[in-house]
């Protein structure tokens, strides 16, 4: 099931009066109403795959407490590597096993060998993977490092892993945030319930109207790059930039808004990234819950920045290699991790990846000075530049798509491949742009103003502008449920 | 609880109305013209009425309708006489051009390139080869002095039925019940722009589910029904013309061979029925030939069809002196 689906508003409603009204006095019986309405909603995608959200619970719920009984530091970590073996096993079988035998046939046939790729498997990724075995692993690790203590409530700790909210693409929480709520009494409150349906609008907006409405010029750019001019290649990759970043913030949004309705306060996933000024900051306003993650369990245990500068850029690079590889199974995704490791480097070096980290761009005025437009815009630049690589199907194609950007600049009108009026999108774009840059200092009330009647007209036009961007044809799954 | 539920309502009730003011502003959906049957039993639509019809979610095709005295979207009457050259043109929604402005329909055209000439355009949405002979039959004063009846037609839709009468289901939207829903603008609006094609599909899905599983047919049962309607089909077109006559002379059929079954277009040869076929002339167009948000021609389209019949008119034309 998905957000953006009829399905779900059906499902969403029913789950929140049955949460409120019925279980409503009792804790252990909205928990297994969170556990039973998250397994119907991946169930309904692919009801064989709940086996394995089963399985790394499982493991994960028995490491822990296993952990915690222990006092030893090598028995302890014995079992943290059996969290970590059998997480990462569950994603590498299931997202990176033909990678690698594909790549190592690749390899082979490089030194003169021909051999033939019998070994892949057909292999269906399941849905969320990637975010709830980082999720599980990291109430192992939490364990581990003595900052948590297990649940020996099961059904709680199920609930926890498989949140239906944020279970198929994040944000990817940690138990401390996530399973304290759950463990605890929630009470209704009408400002977090309407806080959440705010959210949900907007979420829905960003998805519906940015993301989707331009992803069949996305699309049809990326596919036949080749036989367009560079100029309209450049426009498909920031296409691109905002479908992402509307596909997934909109997501999330949805998410933190949704998990609002039953009480639970998720941790923010975006914070208005396209107005970063340098790529650490972006880093810090992208995909929040994943940098979370990273620098809490690979960085930080590496040696983060405490090291020496050159174990400092090796650990950079370990992580955004990792975390390129997390988005998928293909080499795009591992020169686009690189390609951010590079352009982090240099602002590591110059100690500015943490001055931006309490402020916003126009902190104290309304607008941007002129330094910050800036670096605004060099920022969007590199970040968009590094959408070829994660938008190309392979690697041959994304240098081919980079290599007519330059070596062939040339300029040509673009037209809608279903010949709609293209200045709708171009204005969509700016008044986007426009509109985030003037709440740009909450990410999470989207419709901070004081006048009510502001506010009404703002849901309006929102409300409005879906249906005006409304396609029923058009593929409406999320972008990050393929990693 | 209570105040959640309030608020929700009331913003819900507010927003509704302001949509609705909006779609209403700035004329994002159509408007439907008012129909009926009159005393010979032919459906049309009311006469002298003038409207706006809408294609898109932003109003990407708007364009004006005019229906004429006699009850079709045309921008001049219909006054045949011996000593002029008419044209007919009788079809469905393609002839009765909604989507394109009623100074620039099919027959417009044909009339620019064709002086002198006139085209009468008896296009009506749905209207299948039943209610085209029908019309002709029970207006036989007025197509005796057209000199030129072109029929369009659509196999798979066109010969359902051997005999004529009222589509009781196209009626049914004239009742009160969906006059009064049509004033709902943004209930319009939301039907034209698909956002109830999903929960169409899904109560259709759960309904369906047990019939299909039912009623799953092999491709050799397919292939003997598909014969089997094909038949069904042409008996009905014999049936229809053993009732209404046809005048082989005067009228000509406008098709997509593509889209009509061999059988037919042998059927049409062998028994010497005239044919256009637009087939050819569409596909060979390096531009699109049909709207967007739509199946019916655009503009581009129209002027290949107005070609096609123009072509054959020039062809045919004997009885009178006009320059071309």
């Amino acid at each position: 099931m998905v957000f953006n689906s009829l399905e779900f508003f059906i499902f969403l409603p029913t789950v929140f009066v049955l949460y409120w009204f019925v279980f409503k006095k009792h804790l252990k019986a909205q928990n297994i109403l969170i556990l039973v309405a998250s397994y119907v909603f991946y169930g309904l995608w692919d009801w064989r795959f709940l086996s394995l959200i089963l399985l790394s619970t499982l493991v994960d719920y028995y490491v822990a407490i296993k952990i915690d009984s222990l006092e030893e530091k090598s028995k302890r970590k014995s079992w943290l590597w059996v969290s970590v073996i059998f997480n990462v096993g569950l994603l590498g079988f299931f997202k990176y096993y033909n990678f690698f035998v594909d790549s190592w046939v690749d390899m082979v046939s490089l030194f003169g060998y021909e051999m033939k790729s019998t070994w892949t498997l057909r292999v269906i990724l399941p849905v969320g993977i990637s975010f709830y075995t980082f999720q599980t692993m990291s109430y192992s690790f939490d364990v581990y490092y003595k900052k948590l203590k297990p649940t020996t409530d099961f059904l709680s700790f199920a609930a926890f892993v498989s949140f239906f909210p944020q279970l198929v693409a994040g944000p990817i929480e940690r138990a401390s945030n996530l399973l304290s709520q759950i463990l605890n009494k929630r009470r209704f409150s009408y400002d977090q319930t309407v806080s959440g349906l705010k959210l949900i609008l907007w979420g829905l907006f960003k998805k519906v109207v940015i993301a989707d409405a331009l992803a069949p010029m996305v699309d049809d750019i990326f596919t036949n790059y080749s036989s367009y001019p560079a100029s309209t290649l450049v426009l498909g990759v920031t296409m691109f930039s905002f479908q992402v970043y509307g596909d997934f913030s909109g997501y999330s949004d949805i998410a933190i808004g949704t998990a609002k309705l039953f009480g639970v306060e998720l941790m923010s996933n975006f914070n208005f990234p396209n107005f970063s000024r340098n790529v650490a900051e972006y880093w810090q306003r992208w995909h929040i819950s994943l940098s979370t993650w990273f620098r809490h369990y690979v960085y930080i245990p590496l040696g983060g920045s405490k090291v020496s500068k050159l174990k400092s850029i090796r650990n950079i690079c370990i992580v955004f290699l990792v975390s390129g590889f997390w988005h998928g199974a293909n080499w795009t995704f591992i020169f686009w991790g690189g390609f951010h490791a590079l352009a982090f480097i240099p602002v590591f070096l110059m100690g500015r990846n943490t001055i931006y980290k309490d402020s916003v761009v126009g902190e104290n005025t309304f607008f941007p000075t002129l330094t910050e437009l800036g670096q605004v815009l060099l920022t969007f630049g590199i970040v968009t530049f590094s959408r070829i690589f994660f938008r190309s199907e392979s690697i041959t194609s994304a240098f081919g798509f980079i290599n007519r950007i330059f070596t062939d600049f040339s300029y040509g009108t673009y037209n809608h491949p279903m010949g709609y009026r293209m200045i709708d999108y171009y204005i969509l774009i700016i008044l986007f742009v426009i509109y985030e840059y003037i709440i740009r200092k909450d990410e999470r009330s989207p419709f901070k103003f004081k006048s009510k009647g502001v506010r009404f007209v703002i849901y309006t036009i929102v409300i409005l502008s879906m249906l005006l961007f409304y396609d029923s044809n058009i593929d409406r799954s999320f972008i990050y449920f393929q990693f | 609880m209570k105040k959640l539920v309030v608020n929700l309502i009331l913003y819900s009730i507010l927003i509704v109305f302001s949509l609705e003011i909006l779609v209403r502003i700035f004329h994002l959906t159509k408007d439907y013209p008012v129909r009926y049957v009159d005393e010979f039993g032919v459906e049309k639509w009311k006469p002298n009425q003038n409207g706006y019809s809408v294609t898109g979610n932003r109003r990407q095709n708007f364009s004006e309708y005019h229906i004429n005295k006699f009850g079709y979207n045309s921008y001049r009457e219909f006054n045949p006489s011996r000593d002029k050259v008419e044209i007919a043109l009788v079809g469905d929604s393609f002839i009765e051009g909604f989507h394109q402005n009623y100074y620039n329909s099919i027959g417009k055209k044909i009339e620019n390139k064709l002086n002198g000439v006139e085209v009468y355009e008896y296009g009506y949405a749905g209207y299948d080869l039943a209610d085209q002979l029908h019309l002709i039959d029970q207006y036989k004063e007025q197509f005796n002095l057209i000199d030129y009846v072109v029929l369009g037609i659509k196999f798979e839709n066109d010969f359902t039925r051997g005999e004529y009468n009222v589509v009781e289901e196209r009626m049914v939207l004239e009742s009160p019940a969906y006059k009064a829903m049509r004033q709902f603008k943004l209930l319009v609006y939301l039907q034209n722009i698909g956002a109830f094609d999903n929960p169409r599909e899904l109560i259709g899905k759960i309904l369906s589910r047990e019939v299909d599983d039912a009623h799953k047919l092999t491709k050799i049962e397919e292939e003997k029904n598909q014969k089997k309607l094909v038949h069904k089909y042409i008996e009905n077109f014999e049936s229809l013309i053993n009732i209404y006559g046809f005048d082989k002379a005067k009228f000509i059929f406008l098709l997509d061979s593509e889209k009509t079954p061999q059988t037919f277009l042998d059927f049409l040869n062998k028994h010497q029925f005239k044919y256009l076929d637009f087939s050819e002339a569409l596909k060979k167009s390096k531009t699109p030939t049909t709207l967007i948000y739509d199946m019916h021609w655009n503009n581009h389209g129209r002027s290949i069809i107005a070609k096609l019949i123009t072509d054959y008119i020039k062809i045919n034309i004997k009885k009178k002196q006009i320059i071309f």
